[in-house]
């Protein structure tokens, strides 16, 4: 009883609370310093979405529309037609970052793994016609950078 | 006595209604007589959008319902399929999706905790709640590339299966939750401001609870024992060694008391489905193109909010016939005017705390 | 130029100037002061990209509100509303004048008084000028036309109001020490005794920091202003650098109640143990950099307090005050007065 009318009179609960922030001052902070120094992202992180070649630089997609079945938002305009070695090779490739939710089901469906996430989130632009991907602005070697906010800093 | 009504109105931007929701308060010189919740600010019109894509290609959208724990939608809505479908989910998969619910549980209450004492004040609190999340949504990004809407569970199971330095960094972020809980408590449980602030404040009687439909944590607070992990298990977890904190005074304090042994819990139910992972596959083989003969059925969870239940009706083909979804937030808000008659402004804010709603889910 | 010219003309008004400007520094040091505090209690680093370390920071605040839109409400009585912010600002500057910010300096022949005004009552005019904001408070919530800022205001002056007299009581018992009101005497007694108040009076201390936190309309003493609740309490409808003045008001109260705190309790600017022959050579320091040290701590310890507590509700508020504080601190002076008279 005493005890706990003494630890009432000498705020002794507001003062472990005081002494409680007094330790987080003086810990290491939690925050980067972006954009000097980004969080490296992990290895299955989902940037935005790339078509990769094979060893040869032959395309490895076969335009066989699994992704575009799978997609729940119509992001995906393929078109396929078989080329001079008798492979089936996508002649048209569009495919909308505005409306991509980033689900992961047309890299699932893929069957020769042609298309998958990339490591890039920087993908903000200040025109929206640039969120719309033609098949050789698809690639994993497109600069993509200078794609979205070229005019920016080359005006 | 003639006394004078005005209507306040925290409208859809307020620091403290967590997301877009209207309050239309109706006071009497600071105690509020009536509350009038709006809603809607925030629909998307899942549902709708449910009826038009295949049973693989709702699970994304399951995710933005409660998009604190994002994972806990997709096993309802997935437990629901596979239940109509008839697949069995194996063993393995079975523990993974408890592991990868509970961490979203423990990310949505840290969330929760650190909102709610923002809103009464403590501000530190949010900081350092949203830090140990960080933990989490670390091993989320590792396992399946993203942090908040993550699509982390399939038809079937799981798309990846747990290697060694998942789990390793599972481990570490669980041993360090206790700590972090340890300086949360210090600062707030023993705190004669915060005792002040949520003791005897939005006080509901369990039977009025019961009969307005309160479920999770706000329903155990009160004294009710209801949980369906325990009561109805599901995804194996009657395999787990947990219990289930009661309150007394089903009061905000009680409610915060009752979430912080939940967090505790959860850290429990990991470690024991670490321990305890059964070999086998993670994911069942289910056909690409999914097609269920007509039926209907419904199956509930216990999700961090309360109880999450979706309704399936199909038809035959591989897109639903109707879907709807029974969220928790909604049905709890329902108590928000029983909860806040007779207190003061400020305590509508610190009810409306311990509710834990989220705009995602009561919107849809 | 003739002795009496610069030695009643010119120095005064110099020393008007530097009390006119001093608390204004201390507000931009504040802001800056307070995001990187507030930052480091949780874990982050605050604000240091502008200038280095972010100093500039407080610079950038005062040039954004500057340039923000001027709203004038529909039915707004346009001379109060436009009147409460000075007089908020106002007082607290004005009640720099008492306040010593330092001891008497040696200049050639001239002992330079780092004061500008002294007066046998020097500690009641200072509380009386600092309670005249009140009168701000009250204009702006009224004169805005609208609810919140009116809630906001009239809780805001019944928490002022309300705060004011364990104030008083807390003072008293440092004035029955001292026997006299004027503030330097007060610090001269502390010299003489050689001990400062603090140790002899911690519960005045403490029943004076509880009341000056809630003066200043600081958390957890800021529902009335409160965040989450009341949008922004009496200063809700002021855009642009008419909100500047309150914040900055704010902070000068804050500044000015440190400044209080620190002479009625903690020396003025006398350095720790000042009769003590061993620690001597801590008076070749000048009392204005003690001075500002202390000062310094007591910012620091309004911030540290923000970063932790929750907000008290209203009702919790004044019940604090008048059920605890305002017995508690008339037991004080009874208890100090029956011991000065034994």
């Amino acid at each position: 009883m005493v005890a706990k009318f003494l630890k009432k009179i000498l705020l002794i609960d507001l003062l472990i609370g005081l002494w409680v922030t007094l330790k987080y001052t003086f810990k290491p902070k939690v925050t980067f310093q972006y954009p000097e120094r980004a969080k490296p992202t992990r290895r299955r992180f989902r940037g935005i979405l790339r078509l990769y070649r094979n060893e040869q630089g032959q395309p490895l997609c076969i335009a066989c529309k699994m992704c575009q079945r799978a997609c729940p938002e119509n992001c995906f305009d393929i078109e396929g037609a078989k080329d001079a070695d008798n492979k089936m090779r996508p002649t048209r490739f569009n495919w909308i970052l505005e409306r991509c939710t980033f689900c992961g089901l047309c890299v699932e469906a893929c069957p020769t793994g042609a298309i998958r996430f990339s490591h890039e989130f920087r993908l903000s632009t200040l025109d929206r016609r640039n969120l719309s991907f033609a098949m050789d602005q698809m690639y994993y070697d497109f600069d993509l950078q200078e794609h979205l906010q070229g005019e920016l800093v080359n005006p | 006595m003639a006394f004078k009504e005005i209507e306040l109105n925290m409208g859809p931007q307020h620091p403290s209604t967590h997301g877009v929701l209207r309050l239309k308060l109706a006071v009497d010189n600071e105690v509020v007589l009536r509350v009038e919740p709006v809603v809607g600010y925030l629909h998307r019109g899942i549902e709708k959008l449910c009826e038009h894509h295949t049973y693989f290609q709702i699970t994304p959208y399951t995710d933005r319902l409660d998009y604190f724990a994002a994972t806990q939608n997709n096993l309802a809505y997935l437990l629901a399929v596979e239940k109509l479908a008839g697949i069995e989910v194996p063993k393995r998969g079975q523990y993974i999706r408890v592991i990868l619910a509970e961490l979203q549980r423990l990310a949505s209450h840290l969330a929760w905790i650190g909102f709610n004492a923002n809103d009464i004040g403590a501000m530190s609190v949010l900081l350092y709640g949203f830090a140990e999340r960080e933990g989490i949504l670390e091993i989320f990004e590792e396992y399946i590339g993203a942090r908040l809407t993550i699509h982390s569970l399939r038809i079937g199971g799981v798309p990846h299966d747990l290697d060694a330095k998942i789990i390793s960094m599972i481990l570490a972020a669980l041993d360090s939750i206790p700590a972090r809980l340890k300086d949360i408590e210090m600062l707030l449980s023993d705190n004669r401001i915060w005792k002040h602030r949520t003791q005897g404040v939005g006080v509901i009687p369990a039977d009025e609870a019961l009969a307005l439909g309160l479920t999770g944590p706000a329903l155990r607070a009160a004294g009710v024992r209801w949980d369906i992990r325990k009561n109805i298990p599901y995804s194996s977890y009657e395999d787990f060694d947990f219990d289930v904190p009661l309150g007394t005074n089903s009061d905000v304090y009680d409610r915060y008391l009752v979430r912080l042994e939940e967090i505790r819990q959860s850290v429990r139910i990991i470690r024991q489905a670490i321990a305890k992972l059964p070999g086998g596959e993670s994911r069942a083989t289910v056909p690409k193109i999914l097609k269920i003969p007509a039926g209907e059925v419904f199956h509930s969870i216990e999700a961090p909010k309360g109880e999450l239940g979706f309704y399936i009706q199909a038809n035959g083909s591989e897109k639903p016939e109707r879907v709807k979804i029974k969220v928790p937030s909604f049905i709890n808000l329902q108590s928000l005017e029983r909860m806040c008659r007779g207190y003061l402004i400020a305590d509508v804010v610190a009810i409306l705390g311990s509710l834990d709603i989220v705009l995602g889910e009561i919107d849809k | 130029m003739s002795s009496t010219l610069l030695y009643e003309f010119i120095i005064p008004l110099l020393k008007v100037a530097v009390v006119a400007i001093y608390p204004m520094l201390m507000v931009i040091v504040m802001i800056w002061l307070e995001r990187r505090v507030v930052a480091w209690i949780q874990s982050r680093i605050g604000p240091n990209r502008v200038g280095f370390q972010g100093v500039l920071q407080p610079f950038a605040d005062a040039i954004k509100l500057f340039f923000k839109e001027n709203i004038m409400q529909c039915g707004a009585d346009r001379f109060i509303f436009n009147v409460a912010p000075v007089i908020v600002l106002w007082s607290a500057l004005l009640a720099f004048t008492f306040v010593p910010l330092g001891g008497t300096m040696q200049i050639g022949t001239y002992n330079l008084n780092f004061w500008v005004a002294e007066s046998p009552v020097g500690l009641l005019l200072i509380l009386g000028i600092s309670a005249i904001s009140v009168f701000g408070i009250i204009f702006g919530g009224w004169a805005s036309n609208s609810k919140y800022p009116l809630l906001g205001g009239l809780r805001s002056v019944v928490q002022i109001l309300s705060y004011e007299i364990p104030t008083g009581l807390a003072v008293l018992s440092v004035v029955f020490f001292s026997e006299s009101m004027n503030m330097i005497d007060i610090v001269k007694k502390q010299q003489e005794m050689g001990v400062w108040f603090a140790f002899i009076l911690p519960v005045s201390l403490i029943i004076f920091w509880i009341s000056a936190v809630a003066e200043t309309n600081r958390c957890p003493f800021d529902l009335p202003e409160g965040e989450s609740e009341l949008v922004a309490g009496f200063h809700t409808e002021y855009s642009g650098l008419k909100f500047g003045y309150f914040f900055m008001a704010e902070y000068a109260h804050m500044v000015l109640l440190s400044s209080v705190v620190v002479v009625l309790f903690f020396g003025g600017w006398l350095p720790p143990f000042p009769n003590v022959r061993f620690l001597s050579f801590l008076h070749k320091v000048p009392g204005f950099i003690w001075y500002f040290v202390k000062i310094m701590f007591f910012l620091y310890f309004y911030i540290w307090i923000r970063g932790t507590f929750p907000r008290y509700r209203f009702d919790e508020l004044i019940k604090l005050a008048w059920k605890w504080l305002v017995p508690l601190s008339l037991l004080n002076v009874m208890l100090i007065a029956l011991i000065k008279v034994l």
